[in-house]
């Protein structure tokens, strides 16, 4: 029921009303050339009304002349009748499909890149890495390749440990880690010197194997060597504090 | 009845197969009639159908016409009684 009233509205139908004495003859007519005529009622003894569509008014001319009846168009409903409301009205409808257009192709974009996740490296820096491997401010969604440019920045990059690009809407978010710096690695059976960290007073050297520069007694500011060894022992690099 | 043997064997419907009306009353606001010949008279608290076999009469209130069709008639209202006379 409501399909057919939509299929009759998107097509176009008149409401009219014909006015005459033969009014049955009419309908027969109609009948007999395939019309299809709805919602018919009876205003007096001479007039009715009926809805009728647009294709078929053209048709019921001939058919008024035989039957010597009046036809008079009470109302037009359609989709083709609302069109033509807008026709002064060509600029709106222009530009608000270029708005919808415009929107559309504007959020195939990245406008925002966030950065979280930076403690030591400043923003600067990492936005300028991103932007050579090819995440910049306005470049089209579909053409940035995250999983390259995390390769290559994970490659070149020794300061970042782990970096993940989200994109989601406009907006690029960018996690990083950053490394820790090694530590670095003393290799315990090469040569090397015991050297004190502080001013102070040598009181005693206990050397174990008997190659011993320093003196007893002896002031040593920190940085000098104290002890040379000559065969490669284990050693442990130790503090010498002040007595 | 003049329907033809084949159809009879067939078991078609009878209305599709000749052109004998066919009349469906819905509780006593609604009367279609299919095979219709043409209308005759046509008022709000009367209407006379024509068939090919005889006239159909409806009495009522409000009768309007709801779907004319080349095939089938439609009519809504307050029906007080309908009948039919042979031809």
């Amino acid at each position: 029921m409501i399909l057919k009233r939509i299929k009759n509205f998107l097509l176009g139908y008149l409401q009219i009303e014909i006015e005459g004495f033969f009014i049955e003859r009419f309908f027969n007519m109609c009948a007999k050339e395939k019309i299809k005529l709805w919602g018919t009622k009876r205003k007096n003894k001479i007039a009715v009304t009926t809805k009728i569509n647009i294709d078929d008014f053209k048709q019921i001319r001939k058919i008024a002349k035989k039957t010597s009846s009046r036809v008079r168009i009470k109302r037009k409903r359609g989709i083709i009748f609302e069109m033509k409301k807008y026709k002064n009205r060509k600029v709106f409808i222009f530009l608000f499909f270029t708005l919808v257009l415009s929107i559309f192709m504007l959020s195939n974009f990245i406008w925002n890149i966030e950065i979280i996740g930076n403690e030591q490296l400043s923003e600067k820096e990492i936005i300028e890495t991103l932007n050579k491997n090819g995440l910049k401010q306005g470049s089209l969604k579909f053409k940035i390749d995250s999983k390259k440019i995390i390769e290559k920045i994970r490659l070149e990059n020794e300061k970042i440990a782990w970096i993940g690009i989200d994109l989601k809407g406009t907006n690029a978010k960018v996690t990083i880690a950053e490394a820790t710096e090694k530590p670095e690695i003393i290799d315990e059976n090469e040569y090397c010197d015991i050297v004190s960290t502080k001013e102070g007073i040598i009181t005693k050297v206990n050397a174990i194997n008997r190659n011993s520069i320093s003196k007893r007694r002896r002031c040593s500011r920190s940085g000098t060597k104290i002890n040379r060894r000559m065969d490669g022992r284990k050693i442990y690099r130790s503090k010498i504090h002040a007595c | 009845m003049n329907f033809n043997k084949v159809n009879e064997i067939l078991d078609m419907p009878k209305e599709v197969g000749t052109n004998i009306p066919k009349v469906t009353l819905t509780g006593f606001e609604e009367i279609v009639i299919e095979n219709y010949k043409g209308i005759l008279e046509y008022e709000e608290f009367f209407i006379r159908i024509c068939t090919h076999i005889g006239n159909i009469n409806i009495n009522g209130f409000g009768l309007k016409l709801n779907q004319i069709t080349d095939e089938a008639v439609s009519i809504t209202g307050k029906i007080e009684n309908f009948d039919f006379e042979r031809r």
